[in-house]
Formats: structure tokens, C-alpha cells, sequence
């Protein structure tokens, strides 16, 4: 039978779909533009697990009711859950196709309060000013199944080649944000100025659509003002020259900040130069601004005792699957130029690795804080 | 539908089951999903099902005013009421009467009641969610570019009772524009006729923003005299 003839409602019904769907893309086109890109390395060789940057940015940015239960910077034990539990069996992010030119949005999971976790207060009252001798350090109420870096140390391996490493997260601040894409109120946008995405809060009306379509699951909802809210890569400190707290405060020097187009910045020499410093889960299809130095391990134990220096202790597979298959080449690179440097060559790599010079990790936003005078901001 | 004249207070017809209301005769709107290919969102357009949006199918609705203020009444049946978001993955109940603002003089100055209006087009929302304390008032001028205002003059009741929501709006018949080049409301008057329809959000099938059950096409609205 032949098909039948459309009519013309419905031609003019199509014809209208196409155009909108077109507006929507110019919109989102508009809203993902930035002209330049901020950009942060991490090097989880030298991470220590310590939190300083966790509790940095709740300090400044989630210690108030409603935001109370959010850690917009995490440190995670890796192989974990992480934080929120599971979440890389959230889904989410993008299929992307025809070299990018198509990325077409999988549906993620809204993770519960749960699987963050609660935002408990521990018995300090009692333990120190109590008169029991039989008490001792423990959350008040209910007592908490999961929370930030709830596996801690756990890692994974048997026992001798057991091993772990520690994974800071927070918002990638991609470049093609899912977030940004997900929101049908377009209140999420890429800051013209360095890429920094944000949440409209005067848009948000909390529907949650964003936090259902991270992949990364680093968006939070806020029960009490109703409103998706996340790491906002501390923009006030950098349209001031100062670098976020998590990377400032950071004892390690684990972290770079700085332009990904900077050719002499070591962001640049790390992520573009070398290659070094690879985003998380990139068949996510996002683009993350936010880089890894992949972890070197000591060797494994073979069934005798004996180092083989074959087989590294952390497989290769594990961190192809976090930071895809550039993982081992960004291992080969680094081993050769600690063996140059060994050998008393010079070697630029490791020199930004060390990290000697503490403010050049943050050029240009290497201004102190304490030197500039700050004012709150109104809220909402 | 008429929105019949009354001397009642906006006391007396504000109450949900003030006996008044069933007197009024009203009109059963038939509601349908909002068009997928309509979503302001790809994520969105990717991951519904049209076939699933839009749970509520019909509502009751009638209208009266008192010469002061409009009042309007809808009645539906929801068997899980959701009237707090108690966790990540719970969306709250909600309703909204929508209204062209300028006023329409045929097919080319109908804003698209599929497109929540479009730019010169603008549309009026009074919108109602169980969480919230107060009902506001919104606009747009095409999908995704609702905007809405710190305080209105919309009043809303509601109540759940055994699989049924009853909701009152009541607003003066005219408002005061913050910005009368761009104003953000609808004007009524009495013997006036204006274009309304109606949108339904049922929390508990993960219904918010453009995903809901709505009125296809536009209601002719008459205050009487």
C-alpha cells in the first residue's frame, strides 16, 4: 500500500520541529562558547589522600544548610565506589559520532542522597566535654551507610601486589558540558571569559535534569533553596588572579592551574606537550578540562618474592579504563624522562612535576589571597 | 467556558471544597503529553518516552469572578500526591493555567500553546507547585525562556484528598505592570474573551519543566457580565 500522503498540518507541523531544533542548537552553541579555556592538572602520583582541598572548598563554598551534604571537591580511593556510590554505573555523557561532529545524550542515573551521602555531625559535645569515660568519637542520629571516601584504602590487588591510589575530583568543566545540554531552561552556561561552567541560580528552577546527564555525577541538589549546585572552579579567587583553594591549599603540589592555549604554562607542556595528562573517562564524549597524570606503582612480587619489574602493580588495563588508551603511553613518557633525569640529563617534564617553583604551577593566578581585600556577595 | 459572575468572596471560593463550586458547570479538558521534538533539551528529547509524558489525561475545570477578582478551580485525579521533595528523585505535583498576554485578534497574533508563545508572542503561566507555599506568576516568549517574578498577586489553595487535587487560583482581574513595555500578565475585564489553557505536572512519573500533560489547543475564556 502506498504511504499516505502527508498532510499539509503536518508538513508545516515538521517543518516548524526542524527549525526549532536548529534554535536549540544555536542556543546551546551560544551558551557552550568561551573564548578561552581555564584548565587544571593533577598528579596522582604525588597525591597524598590528605583532604586538605576537600575541606578547602567546604570551607569556602558548602558549609551552610542545603549545601551541607555536597563535597564539590572529592578525593576517592581508587579502585572504589567513589563518590556517590557507583556513579561510574550512572551513565549519562555522550555516544559521540562521526569524529565528534554527532554526540548524541545517554541517560544517566539521578543518584539519591544516599549514595552521597548525608551530611552527618559527629559527638564532639559528648567525647570531649562529656562525663562518660565509655564514649567515644561517633556520628550523631542515624548511623551513616556511605559517604565521601566511605572506602578508603580499600583499593584493590591481593596481598603481596595489593595497591591503591588516591583520585581528587571535581567539575570537569568540560567542553561539551551534558549538564548544559540537559538543562531545558538553558540556566547552564561556559563563561565567555575562561570556560568555567555555572549554573545560573536566577534560571535553575531545581528540575534536575543536569545531574541525571554528568556522567561525572558532580552536580548536587540543593533540597532547601532548590537549585542544582556545583564546583564553580572558585571564579571570584580567578577573575581575581588567585588560583582555586583546592589547588592553593594543596600541600602535595599536586595540582596546576592555568590557560590550556598558555604554550609556555605547564598546563599546556603537560596536557598538550607532553602528554601526560589525560582527562577521566574520556569515551564519556564530554571533553573535561580537568587532567590526570596517570600513577606510576612499584613492581609486582612474583609467586616466589621476587620483583618483576615486567608487570606493573597497578594493570594497565585499570588505568586505560579510567583515563582511556593513551594511559600507557603517558606511563612510558614519564619513566623515560625519570630515567633521563637519573642519569643527570635535564629534563623539562620532570622539572614541572616536581614542582620546585610553588606559584608557577598557578601563573597566572598566582596572587595570595591574603594580599587582595575580599567582600561576601549577596545571596541569590 | 464561561467564568460565571459571583458575589462571593475571594475567601469563600478560595476553599478547595467550598460547596459553591460544583454549581458552576465547568468543563471536562482533555490533556495530552507535551510533544517530545518540542523540548528545549537534547538530553531530554533523547531519553523520554512521549508515549510515558503527560500521566494526567483530564481535568475539571470552571471558572467565576466577582467583578474584582478571577477565580479558577481544577479538580483531577492523581493517586500518589507528592507534595515535597523528601529525596533526589522525587518531583513535587503542580498545575498552571496559561493565557496569550496581548490580546488576540486572530490566527497570526495566537502565540503557539505548544511553544509556550514565541518572541512578541508572549504568554502568561500562573503556575502552582505542591512545595512550594505561593503560586507564581511566569512568562515566556518561546520554549525554555520562562521567567518569573520575586511576588505576584496570584493566590493558590489546594488539597489532596483520596486520589483527588483540588486547586483554586484567584488574582485580581487586572494587575500592575512592573514594566509595561514588556508586561509580564494577563488583563481580564468583565464581558471580556481571552484565549487558556492548562498544564499538569505529575511528580510522581518524573514530570517537571516541559515534560507534562497539557491542553493541545487554546480555550475561549468569558468572563459574563
Amino acid at each position: 500500500m502506498a504511504e499516505k500522503a502527508k498532510t499539509a498540518e503536518e508538513i508545516a507541523k515538521e517543518k516548524r520541529q526542524k527549525e526549532l531544533a536548529k534554535e536549540l542548537q544555536a542556543t546551546k552553541e551560544r551558551l557552550r562558547y568561551s573564548k578561552r579555556q581555564i584548565a587544571s592538572v593533577v598528579d596522582l602520583n604525588k597525591c597524598i589522600g590528605c583532604q586538605t582541598c576537600s575541606i578547602a572548598c567546604k570551607t569556602l563554598w558548602t558549609d551552610d544548610e542545603g549545601r551541607d551534604y555536597m563535597w564539590w571537591n572529592t578525593v576517592n580511593t581508587q579502585p572504589g565506589s567513589g563518590t556517590p556510590k557507583d556513579w561510574e554505573k550512572m551513565g549519562g555523557g555522550y555516544k559521540v559520532r562521526f569524529e565528534g561532529k554527532v554526540r548524541e545524550p545517554i541517560k544517566g542515573k539521578l543518584p539519591t542522597r544516599d549514595e552521597f551521602g548525608e551530611a552527618w555531625k559527629f559527638n564532639y559535645e559528648e567525647v570531649h566535654k562529656g562525663s562518660s569515660q565509655t564514649t567515644y568519637l561517633k556520628p550523631i542520629g542515624k548511623e551513616p551507610e556511605w559517604g565521601m571516601n566511605w572506602d578508603e584504602d580499600q583499593g584493590g590487588g591481593v596481598f603481596p601486589n595489593a595497591f591503591y591510589f588516591y583520585l581528587p575530583r571535581i567539575c570537569n568543566h568540560c567542553t561539551y558540558p551534558t549538564c548544559l545540554d540537559a538543562c531545558p531552561r538553558n540556566a547552564i552556561y561556559k563563561r565567555q571569559e575562561d570556560g568555567i561552567v555555572v549554573v545560573d541560580e536566577k534560571r535553575c528552577k531545581g528540575y534536575r535534569f543536569c545531574i541525571e546527564a554528568c556522567p561525572y555525577k558532580k552536580i548536587y541538589f540543593n533540597r532547601k533553596d532548590v537549585l542544582g549546585q556545583k564546583c564553580i572552579f572558585c571564579y571570584p579567587r580567578i577573575e581575581k588572579g588567585v588560583a582555586p583553594a583546592c589547588a592553593r591549599q594543596c600541600p602535595a603540589r599536586v595540582r596546576w592551574v592555568g590557560w590550556l592555549d598558555d604554550v609556555q604554562g605547564p598546563v599546556h607542556k603537560l596536557v598538550k606537550k607532553w602528554k601526560v595528562a589525560l582527562p577521566l573517562h574520556p569515551e564519556y564524549g564530554t571533553e573535561p578540562n580537568v587532567f590526570y597524570v596517570p600513577p606510576l606503582a612499584p613492581p609486582r612480587l612474583d609467586t616466589t618474592g621476587k620483583i618483576d619489574i615486567l608487570k606493573p602493580r597497578i594493570p594497565l588495563r585499570y588505568l586505560e579504563y579510567l583515563f582511556g588508551p593513551e594511559a600507557g603511553k603517558a606511563l612510558t613518557t614519564l619513566k623515560a624522562e625519570m630515567a633521563k633525569r637519573r642519569n643527570g640529563q635535564p629534563s623539562e617534564l620532570t622539572e614541572i612535576l616536581i614542582a620546585k617553583d610553588w606559584k608557577g604551577m598557578f601563573k597566572p593566578f598566582d596572587k595570595d589571597p591574603l594580599s587582595l581585600t575580599w567582600t561576601r556577595g549577596k545571596k541569590g | 467556558m464561561i467564568a460565571e459572575k459571583v458575589n462571593y468572596s475571594k475567601d469563600v471560593l478560595l476553599d478547595p471544597n467550598c460547596p459553591h463550586w460544583v454549581k458552576f458547570k465547568g468543563e471536562k479538558m482533555k490533556l495530552s503529553a507535551t510533544p517530545l521534538a518540542n523540548q528545549p533539551s537534547e538530553y531530554i528529547k533523547a531519553t523520554r518516552d512521549e508515549k510515558k509524558v503527560g500521566k494526567v489525561k483530564e481535568v475539571m475545570v470552571r471558572a467565576a469572578h466577582n467583578g474584582k477578582e478571577v477565580f479558577f478551580h481544577m479538580e483531577w485525579l492523581d493517586a500518589e500526591k507528592n507534595l515535597e521533595i523528601t529525596a533526589n528523585d522525587v518531583f513535587p505535583d503542580g498545575a498552571s493555567i496559561l493565557f496569550p498576554i496581548k490580546p488576540v485578534t486572530g490566527k497570526e497574533t495566537e502565540p503557539p500553546i505548544d511553544e509556550m508563545g514565541k518572541k512578541d508572542l508572549p504568554v502568561n503561566a500562573w503556575q502552582w507547585r505542591s512545595d512550594l507555599k505561593e503560586a507564581q506568576n511566569t512568562w515566556a516568549e518561546g520554549l525554555g525562556t520562562t521567567s518569573w517574578s520575586e511576588k505576584c498577586s496570584i493566590t493558590a489553595r489546594s488539597q489532596w484528598k483520596d486520589g483527588v487535587w483540588k486547586l483554586v487560583f484567584a488574582r485580581p482581574l487586572t494587575v500592575k505592570e512592573n514594566n509595561p513595555k514588556k508586561p509580564e500578565s494577563v488583563q481580564l475585564a468583565v464581558g471580556k474573551t481571552v484565549k487558556t489553557g492548562i498544564s499538569i505536572w505529575e511528580g510522581s512519573n518524573g514530570e517537571r519543566a516541559g515534560l507534562k500533560a497539557f491542553s493541545k489547543e487554546w480555550k475561549d475564556l468569558t468572563l459574563a457580565k
